[in-house]
Formats: C-alpha cells, sequence, structure tokens
C-alpha cells in the first residue's frame, strides 16, 4: 500500500479541531430526539432545551473509545471486510431518485433498478460491499421499502450491504433481518453485520428519525457512519477552514453521543461536504473543493484513530461524458489516496447524488479498478520482480515479449481495462462507439451472466417470513 | 428627486437589510411619499439585481441579501401604502404562499425561490419548513394570496404536495388558488399527475411560471 499524503499541517489540523471545540462548548449543538437529550444528561453535559453544549476534554474522552477498525461481517466470510487502517472498501451510490438512461432520458428509479445495481456491485471485483439505498425505489410503499431493498441485497448477493437508519423501528427492522440472516441477534452483537449511514442536519442539528437510527444500531452493537453535508456558502461558510470546523464539530458530536450509549461501538468519521454553486444554490461535487474536504477528514480520522468514509465517483454530469469521468476521477482518485477507508458512492452518481446511471456504474467501476491497482504501488520484495536476471538475458537492444518472465508477470502486474479503448484508429473505427454506448452493452452483458449465490433455502424461508410477517404489520 | 430614494435603492443593491430597514422608517417618520419611494428606491434597487442576476453578474447571496432588504423595508412601509398615502397607488404583483411541505425540512431551494420571486415584484409569504396542507391554505386565506407554492425534495414527502391538493378540492377551495410545485425529486409529470397548477424545475422558471398564473 502507498503511503497517505496529507492536505493539513500538524498546526493547522489543531487549529481546526480547537475550533471544532469551541463550537460544541460555546454555540452548542441541537439534538431534537428527547432519549439523545436524557443520554448526554446523565453524561453531565449542559443542556438547554434540546441544545446541548458539550465539554472538550469530555468528547475527546468519548471519541478515543470509538475502535480504530472493525471487521463487517458478509453472509460470505470470503466477503467479510476490514474497515481501517490500510483497507478501503467500495460500494455503489447511496439515495438517488431517479435513473438516467444512456440515451439522455430520465426517468423514476425503481425496485428492478434496485435489484440489478445489486447484482452488478455483486459481479464487480472492484466493488467490495453492494452498498444500501443503492436507487430510491419508488415503486415500493415507503412503509416496506426497508425491508424490500434489505431483501434485494440478501438474495442477489453474498456480500456486506448497508441498513436502513430512518427512525428507530425501521433500523431495528434491518438489524433484526440481518440477524436472521446471520443465525440470531447475539451473533451479530459479536460479530457486527450490518452498518448504516446517519447525516447530521447542517447547520449543528440531529433530526429525530436519524437519532432513532443511531440509537438502534449504537444499542445492538451495529457500526455506522456519522456524516456530516456542508455545503460550503449555503448550509455551512464559504470559507474551506470554516466548513471544516464545522463539519469536524458535528461528526465529533454524533460520535461522542455512540459512545456515550454503547463504548467502543464501531463507528467511522463521515464527510460529504462540498461546495455550493453560487448560481443557482445546487450542490456542486465534482470539484477540487470536494476532493480537499474528503482527504482533509481522512487526515481528521487519522488523527481521533477511526475509520473514514467520504468521496466516491463524484460529479455534476448529467451524462456519461467527459465531465463525468474526469471529475469522478477527481474526487474517488483523491479520497482513496489519502486514506479514506469506506468509500459510499463510488458508482453510479450522476448530478450531485440525484440520479444513477448504469452506464456510470460501469465506468466508475473502471475508475475504481485502475485507483486500486494504483494503490498497490510497486512490489519490490524479490529477485523475481526486480527482474535482474530477466534484464541481463535480453540484454541491449532485444526485446521481452517473449520471456516466461514477461508471461508470468503481466497479468498481475498490469491493470486490465475492462471498458477503455485501447485499439488502433481502424480497430476502433469499425464500430466507432464512444465510452457510453460501450458502458451500455458491457452493464447489459453483467446482468445477462450474472448468478446469485446460492442462499441455504432455510435460511431464505426465514428471511422471507420474518420480511412476510413485518410487511403485514407495517402496511394495516 | 429626494436623495433619500437614492440612498434606498443603494441600501437594496448592498442587501443592507439594517439601512433599508433605517430608510423605510425615515420616509415614514418625514412623511416622504411612500409610493415614490417604492418605485423609485426598492423596486430600482430589486430590478438593478435582477437584471446583474440575468446576465450571470450577481450571484445567490447578492439576490437573497437583497430580497431580504427589500422585504425588511417594504414591511416598515406597509401600513402607510394600505393607508393609501402618497401619490398613485403601488401595488405588488401578486401574493404567493410558499413553504416545504410536511415531513420535510430541505429549505434551501425554497429559500432561493422566494428570494427571486420578491425581487420579481411578488409578495412572498415563507411559512418554513415542514408544513402541513392546512398550513399553507390557512396562510393563503390569512394574506389573501392567489398562488400556493410548495417544495418538497424528498420522493417520501412528495406526496403531500398530493394531499395539499386533495385538501383544497375536499375544503371547495380549489378553484381559490393555484398550486405550483417544485424541488429534486419533483417533475412536470408529477405535477400533472396530481392536478397541480404549475411545476418548475429552476428558480427563475418559477418567476415565469408565477408570472403567467397571475
Ligand atoms: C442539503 C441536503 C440536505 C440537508 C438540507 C439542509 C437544508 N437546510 O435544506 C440535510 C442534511 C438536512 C438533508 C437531510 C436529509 N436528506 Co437531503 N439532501 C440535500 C442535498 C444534498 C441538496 C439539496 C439542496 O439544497 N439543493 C439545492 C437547491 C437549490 O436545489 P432544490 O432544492 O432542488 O431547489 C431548486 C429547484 O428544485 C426549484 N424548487 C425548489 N423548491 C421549489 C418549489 C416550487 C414551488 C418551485 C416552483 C420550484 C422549486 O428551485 C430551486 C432553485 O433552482 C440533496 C441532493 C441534491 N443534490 O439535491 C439531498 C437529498 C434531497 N436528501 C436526501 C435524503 C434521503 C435526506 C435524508 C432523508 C437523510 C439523508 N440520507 O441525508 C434527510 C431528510 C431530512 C428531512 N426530513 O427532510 C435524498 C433524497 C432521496 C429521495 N428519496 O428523494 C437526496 C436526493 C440525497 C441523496 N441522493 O441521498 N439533506
Amino acid at each position: 500500500m502507498l503511503p497517505k499524503f496529507d492536505v493539513l499541517t500538524d498546526e493547522q489540523i489543531n487549529k481546526i479541531h480547537k475550533n471544532s471545540l469551541k463550537i460544541l462548548q460555546e454555540i452548542g449543538i441541537e439534538f431534537s430526539y428527547d432519549p439523545a437529550i436524557e443520554v448526554f444528561k446523565k453524561h453531565g453535559q449542559r443542556v438547554e432545551g434540546h441544545r446541548v453544549f458539550l465539554d472538550p476534554d469530555f468528547v475527546e474522552e468519548m471519541v478515543e473509545k470509538a475502535p480504530a477498525q472493525f471487521t463487517l461481517h458478509a453472509r460470505n466470510p470470503e466477503h467479510n471486510l476490514i474497515c481501517g487502517g490500510e483497507n478501503i472498501i467500495y460500494m455503489p451510490g447511496y439515495g438517488a431518485p431517479f435513473v438516467y438512461d444512456a440515451d439522455g432520458g430520465k426517468r423514476d428509479a425503481t425496485m428492478a433498478d434496485y435489484d440489478n445495481f445489486v447484482k452488478l456491485a455483486g459481479a464487480s471485483k472492484n466493488m467490495h460491499m453492494t452498498g444500501g439505498t443503492v436507487v430510491e425505489p419508488t415503486d415500493v410503499e415507503d412503509e416496506i421499502r426497508h425491508l424490500k431493498m434489505a431483501y434485494s441485497h440478501i438474495i442477489n448477493s453474498d456480500k456486506c450491504f448497508m441498513g436502513s437508519s430512518s427512525g428507530y423501528e425501521q433500523a431495528m427492522d434491518s438489524i433484526k433481518l440481518t440477524a436472521v440472516l446471520h443465525g440470531g441477534m447475539d451473533v451479530i452483537k459479536e460479530k457486527p453485520a450490518l452498518i448504516c449511514l446517519v447525516n447530521s442536519v447542517t447547520p449543528l442539528k440531529y433530526d429525530d428519525r436519524m437519532l432513532g437510527g443511531l440509537m438502534a444500531y449504537a444499542e445492538t452493537g451495529q457500526p455506522m457512519v456519522i456524516a456530516s453535508l456542508v455545503m460550503a456558502g449555503s448550509t455551512g461558510p464559504a470559507t474551506m477552514a470554516g466548513a471544516l470546523s464545522l463539519q469536524n464539530a458535528e461528526v465529533l458530536a454524533g460520535i461522542t453521543l455512540t459512545q456515550c450509549i454503547n463504548p467502543g461501538t464501531p463507528v467511522v468519521y463521515g464527510s460529504t461536504s462540498a461546495v455550493t454553486d453560487m448560481s443557482t444554490g445546487s450542490l456542486s461535487i465534482g470539484n477540487p473543493e470536494n476532493a480537499l474536504f474528503t482527504s482533509a477528514s481522512a487526515q481528521f480520522s487519522r488523527f481521533y484513530g477511526v475509520p473514514c468514509r467520504g468521496g466516491g465517483g463524484l460529479t455534476d454530469a448529467k451524462t456519461v461524458d467527459a465531465q463525468a469521468g474526469y471529475e469522478s476521477m477527481m474526487v474517488l482518485f483523491a479520497a482513496s489516496t489519502t486514506g479514506v477507508n469506506f468509500v459510499l458512492h463510488t458508482a453510479g452518481i450522476l448530478q450531485y447524488y440525484m440520479a444513477m446511471s448504469y452506464e456510470k456504474f460501469m465506468v466508475d467501476d473502471e475508475i475504481a479498478g485502475m485507483v486500486l491497482r494504483y494503490l498497490k504501488g510497486f512490489d519490490c520484495d524479490s529477485d523475481e520482480k526486480m527482474a535482474y536476471d530477466v534484464i541481463e538475458k535480453v540484454g541491449p537492444g532485444g526485446h521481452f515479449l517473449t520471456q516466461k518472465h514477461t508471461r508470468k508477470n503481466f497479468k498481475t502486474e498490469f491493470f486490465r481495462p475492462a471498458l477503455s479503448d485501447r485499439q488502433s484508429f481502424d480497430g476502433w473505427s469499425k464500430d466507432s462507439i464512444d465510452t457510453n454506448q460501450r458502458a451500455k452493452l458491457k452493464w447489459q452483458e453483467v446482468l445477462a451472466s450474472y448468478t446469485p449465490p446460492e442462499l441455504d433455502p432455510a435460511v431464505k424461508e426465514k428471511v422471507e417470513a420474518f420480511i412476510e410477517k413485518r410487511s403485514k404489520e407495517l402496511l394495516k | 428627486m429626494n436623495p433619500i430614494f437614492e440612498e434606498i435603492k443603494d441600501a437594496i443593491v448592498d442587501g443592507d437589510e439594517d439601512l433599508a430597514i433605517e430608510l423605510a422608517e425615515k420616509v415614514v417618520a418625514e412623511k416622504i411619499d411612500p409610493v415614490q419611494a417604492v418605485q423609485l428606491g426598492f423596486i430600482k434597487g430589486i430590478e438593478e439585481v435582477g437584471a446583474a442576476w440575468t446576465s450571470g453578474e450577481a450571484f445567490l447571496p447578492d439576490v437573497m441579501m437583497a430580497a431580504d432588504a427589500m422585504k425588511a423595508g417594504m414591511d416598515v412601509l406597509e401600513e402607510v401604502l394600505a393607508a393609501g398615502e402618497g401619490e398613485g397607488a403601488y401595488e405588488d404583483k401578486g401574493k404567493i404562499v410558499l413553504g416545504t411541505v410536511e415531513g420535510d425540512i430541505h429549505d434551501i431551494g425554497k429559500n432561493i425561490v422566494g428570494a427571486l420571486l420578491t425581487s420579481a415584484g411578488f409578495k412572498v409569504y415563507d411559512i418554513g419548513i415542514d408544513q402541513k396542507a392546512e398550513d399553507f391554505v390557512a396562510k393563503a386565506d390569512e394574506v389573501g394570496a392567489k398562488i400556493i407554492a410548495a417544495s418538497s425534495l424528498l420522493t417520501t414527502t412528495m406526496k403531500s404536495q398530493k394531499v395539499l391538493v386533495e385538501y383544497l378540492d375536499a375544503q371547495n377551495l380549489r378553484s381559490k388558488y393555484k398550486i405550483i410545485i417544485g424541488g429534486g425529486p419533483t417533475s412536470a409529470k408529477w405535477g400533472e399527475d396530481i392536478g397541480a397548477d404549475g411545476w418548475a424545475e429552476t428558480a427563475d422558471e418559477a418567476v415565469e411560471l408565477c408570472k403567467q398564473l397571475m
């Protein structure tokens, strides 16, 4: 693994850290959920109404309790993931309500799209897990969406996935369902198997639904990402240092709460902070500022000793064009080379989280493969790798194409593109199709040939029974 | 021309809310013609900002701060204007009740729509986030608004826009108001499906839509 580079000096880290603690101590932060307020009171923190003023030492002490890394368990242990340290976890985009087509069309996302994206992630060697809310399946009643989504992850792949965090009840449903899959609550308490996303409401608030979710995951010892999305210029200050201080304050407050509820609960420091487009007010994510926020967050996570979530194949483009490619590469590359561990939104996102695209998914999958190869760096560990002998053998003026050493090594040393075109002009011009069209052919091919890994019929039956029972109760 | 009008215009262009209030209070106290203060001061200023916005020279903080300053100053003048003081009469381009629907707390887009509508001469009553159908209608009734504008950013709260239309139907009030909707996940089709009078994708388009509907 390559050494991670820093974007902040130690002095800058300290200044921002102090600024965040001052925000929490003097301005305070609002938690709308009464049970959370009770927790802070019990821990001796000053509370006025729903606003909590956190003592700096207390925050540092609590954040200290969070583990530096943890293992997330998959139904197939081969896909267990270590979150933290040098590891990096890629997965599809999260939460988009629309799907954009290769030809520029826009439509509401459906459950069929959901299944497809889970399958594409299941099939990809670059996606380590199948993510969560890979699109909003707008054709499913909201009451039971969380169950249907979890089911899709369970049957279409054997990789790790994410659960609902929308309120205590829904969160508990997804945790219990995961327990059914893994053989009981005590099993997943021991071996965490579900992770969720908890977002602050910038500036300086956490709402009921998210806090309900947070309590459920903390109580059952399941990991969660505590994230803040500061839109610098609108929901946060227009200065980078100010926005980062605000984000940092919010995430620290969230982590503090998790550790009060259940010390040692695995948490991930999350950031999706980016900037506001000052002409339209829209969020803008495919830019150097987002890359900087992401890298700074990775550095802060190292500073606090917790894993980091941030970045992704992020773009403001509406179709798979050059902009989609260069923006996504910038943000994913920055995230990956500066130490982010958990990359929600690695593949598929278009237009600042508003849409998923199948073609974009394939492009991002290719980018992910390239970045993963880059991260492996150079292998200098053996004589074989140093290749002195073969250089000697070929000598001045020869070539290496017919050497055994070449045949043996190129497959593991070189990244092999799945999507990029490396043909000659004539070769390419036979079909002369661009990346967007190639990606379309590619995902159709992958879906057509994908067979989901089998799920033990007895377990499947239990999972389905749970969902059926809960659905009946919820739709009553 | 009274030099205060120029000062008001500049206060609006600078987005200086405090100064706009101060100057409006001076207009009232010194019995300066309020209609002229509006036309040669407030509106001149907001028009200038609007033009700079259209040409891409002004950015959101410019327009939104100008709209806030305009609103604050106009509130001060409201009483004297309503009393019919001054030469001729000042009338806004129409009253609009704006809010984010129940269950939804996203408000950046709504605020931008409000600011641009204000700068286009509409009188906007922003009732805030997480608002029930009843709240929209009660406000519209109270201020005599013609348009009700509802924002939703979540697929799960879009149905509150439908509830709003249904509520008006049920109260036999549907023909009294024009309902317009917007927000990230909404679409022209959704607007048609629920029987709204209009949908707009951006704040600029929302202004055009309101001009058509008034
Ligand atoms: C910022 C943001 C937040 C902030 C909101 C802060 C605030 N003060 O508003 C916070 C962090 C609080 C938040 C919370 C949540 N959010 Co949010 N959020 C966003 C984000 C990133 C930007 C929204 C925004 O302000 N855009 C900029 C403005 C200018 O655009 P706009 O609102 O669309 O408005 C324009 C037009 O639509 C139009 N318009 C708007 N309103 C109206 C009204 C009328 C009448 C008209 C005519 C036009 C019109 O004019 C505006 C200007 O051009 C979006 C993603 C995105 N890119 O949009 C997600 C997004 C909307 N959120 C999402 C979600 C899921 C949530 C949460 C449930 C939790 C979560 N996972 O983050 C909570 C829900 C809270 C709640 N109960 O409402 C999803 C929604 C998916 C879905 N199912 O629909 C999105 C799409 C992100 C994603 N992919 O996951 N969010």
